[in-house]
């Protein structure tokens, strides 16, 4: 998969089909990749698909001018395709790369799987339904719905639905809703008053760093509205209070965009449990609009769009 | 003085003795993210788990957030009201050789080139008791800074783990007041001071991330109008806070008013050159285009700040390689540094 991907990247390159390539290399840390944002073809021969290409690519699309062939897993060609429909990025300028995607792998679960740091393991693989960690002769094995992403446990469409080039073929979802959904639950069975005390203390960690929004491909907007200064929403300052609107906010902009991709969870520094937040969005955005984000270029985004006779009494 | 010891099971009872005339702080991460926190008068499991925090103990000093003064408005003007000082000593126990650096450095800007009121309201009440790192991170890099992972002058005391026991060797008058004060300490033999200098140089040793310093200002200097070089190595960055905020050295802020009515507050708060709307309250952000803030990250920190203290204002902690959402690597951004001008 990886060779052919290296094969069509720096053909697409070499006859001017693209004018960039947007895709992962390793990453300078054990276990790790990172993007390539490239016009160089010598650059794509470094192009990698393994179980550790964690970053949504579709957040740099906004970021290049001229037409760009895009590595993409199930849910970051669903955010390409809701940039799309929001007329943030023409269809025609992209040549979707696509990875039928076997589920990433969640570093901070096999830390606690292997019980020390990514840093001190010597090997992390996948054989079929396990995944086998390695330190020194030491080797563990553990089933890879525990050491998957939770929003991967979630994922029913992990192959592109929308592509150009598939590389390989259609992966089948590892779909585990119980451990997927097992954080969100727990807030479920809350009492509104313990869920207020939990997100009071979450959100009395964050240090407005805005990763969270910044790896977000959804969150497009040229200024957020947390720094509008005329009027002021919310302060700069990472008061909880000010936190808890940026996210409700932010929350509320990106319904019908979110993919669930998780990436606002992962990049977290203070490991907020930031998907709680949007995982419920987008299952409330399913449940009142039967509306999944990314599924369809042509279909009208779901916030903007407007049907007379969808609306409730007091719109009309 | 000679050097003396402590069995690690004993290092509740003697943060017990300092909590009397200190406000004790210990690596934690009760509060879901690895922090110097309030010790909760018990737990030392810190000493099994702990290589480093993601906060720097930068925020014991200079917090996220703080309150500057308060105000209300009246019929003769402004009547302003600063914080209460609550005047409690902190004792910082675990900090890291490459964190301590680092409020040194930033000494340097808040109290020698000005003299900052809430930063050294803080730091002048203040111990620190350091601990060496004997398996320091993949992406941590302090021995390519003059900092050896295990040693450390800008402490109070600094221990070192000898096996069950921890080694204390006083650095300063301070820290020699504390230990004459300290009880149930023994004095350390020869072959405990033999086991200390062997652990560490096996924690030098580990330290397998490198980067050239020597004239790295000049480089810098060089290709600071090399586009090209630039565009490309900030190509992946999100813009986010990460990298600054979680610098142990970075110490920008905000500052904003909180105004109801006729009353208010004045806070501060940690700013970040990454961020586009970056200094655009008093005027514009001259760094509208990402690989500018990118560049000034870098030369910030290894060139405008040595020509200013003629220290490089980086301890090679890696936490801006180790908490990037991207593993944006600020080492390799270094070492690949161009010679072409643009």
């Amino acid at each position: 998969m990886e060779q052919r991907l290296r094969n069509e990247a720096k053909a697409l390159l070499e006859q001017g089909k693209v004018d960039w390539i947007i895709g992962f290399e390793p990453g300078s840390l054990k276990f790790t990749t990172t993007p390539v944002i490239t016009k160089d073809k010598n650059d794509v021969d470094r192009l990698v698909i393994n179980p550790f290409i964690v970053n949504n690519l579709a957040n740099f699309l906004t970021e290049v001018t001229g037409r760009v062939g895009i590595v993409a897993k199930g849910c970051d060609s669903r955010s390409i395709v809701s940039l799309i429909q929001d007329n943030k990025v023409v269809r025609e300028d992209v040549i979707i790369l696509g990875v039928p995607c076997p589920g990433i792998i969640d570093l901070s679960k096999v830390e606690r799987l292997a019980g020390k740091d990514r840093d001190e393991l010597d090997d992390i693989s996948r054989e079929g339904d396990k995944i086998i960690i390695k330190v020194g002769a030491d080797k563990k094995e553990f089933a890879i719905t525990e050491a998957l992403f939770d929003n991967c446990l979630a994922c029913e469409l992990p192959t592109p639905q929308e592509y150009d080039i598939l590389l390989g073929e259609p992966s089948s979802p590892v779909v585990n809703k119980p451990a997927a959904q097992a954080k969100i639950e727990k807030l479920k069975q809350m009492t509104p008053e313990q869920r207020w005390e939990f997100w009071k203390n979450e959100l009395s960690q964050c240090i407005r760093c805005y990763a969270c929004r910044n790896v977000c491909p959804a969150c497009y907007c040229q200024r957020c509205f947390v720094e509008e200064t005329e009027p002021q929403w919310i302060l700069p300052t990472p008061r909880w209070q000010d936190n808890l609107i940026f996210q409700i906010v932010r929350n509320i902009h990106v319904a019908g965009r979110c993919t669930d991709c998780g990436e606002c969870e992962r990049a977290c520094p203070v490991n907020i449990p930031l998907r709680s937040l949007t995982k419920e969005m987008y299952d409330i955005v399913g449940e009142l609009f039967s509306f999944k984000a990314g599924m369809d270029k042509d279909a009208p985004p779901l916030m903007t769009h407007y049907e007379q006779e969808e609306a409730e009494d007091f719109f009309r | 003085m000679a050097s003396k010891k402590i069995n690690k099971k004993d290092i509740a009872k003697l943060l017990s003795q300092w909590s009397q005339e200190f406000t004790v702080f210990v690596p934690s991460t009760e509060d879901g993210v690895a922090t110097m926190a309030k010790w909760n008068g018990k737990d030392t499991s810190f000493l099994d788990w702990y290589r480093n925090t993601v906060i720097p103990p930068k925020a014991n000093i200079l917090p996220a957030m703080e309150e500057m003064f308060s105000f209300q408005k009246s019929k003769e003007g402004y009547h302003i009201e600063l914080p209460p000082t609550n005047g409690h000593k902190q004792l910082i126990f675990g900090i890291r050789p490459c964190d301590a650096k680092a409020l040194a450095i930033l000494d340097m800007t808040f109290k020698e080139a000005y003299e900052d009121p809430y930063y050294l309201s803080k730091r002048d009440n203040m111990v620190l008791i350091g601990l060496g790192c004997t398996n320091p991170y993949d992406s941590c890099f302090c021995t390519s800074l003059d900092i050896s992972p295990a040693e450390s002058t800008d402490v109070d005391l600094m221990l070192t783990d000898i096996g069950d026991e921890l080694l204390i060797e006083m650095v300063t008058k301070a820290g020699k007041e504390l230990i004459a004060k300290a009880k149930g300490l023994k004095e350390a033999t020869k072959a405990d001071d033999a086991r200390a200098k062997k652990a560490k140089e096996a924690a030098y040793q580990k330290v397998s991330r490198k980067i050239d310093t020597e004239g790295v200002g000049d480089k810098l200097s060089a290709c600071f109008d090399n586009q090209d070089y630039w565009e490309k190595a900030a190509a992946k960055c999100v813009s986010c806070g990460i990298c600054t905020f979680l610098c142990p050295t970075c110490y920008c802020f905000d500052i904003n008013d909180e105004l109801v009515k006729q009353q208010g507050t004045r806070f501060r708060s940690w700013d970040s050159c990454a961020f586009p709307l970056y200094t655009k309250m008093p005027m514009e952000n001259p760094r509208l285009e990402k690989w500018r803030r990118v560049r000034q990250k870098v030369c910030h920190k290894f060139e405008f700040y040595s020509m200013d203290f003629s220290v490089i204002a980086c301890t090679g902690c890696g936490r801006c390689i180790r908490l990037c959402p991207v593993n944006w690597d600020i080492t390799q951004t270094l070492n690949n540094l161009p010679e072409k001008t643009r």
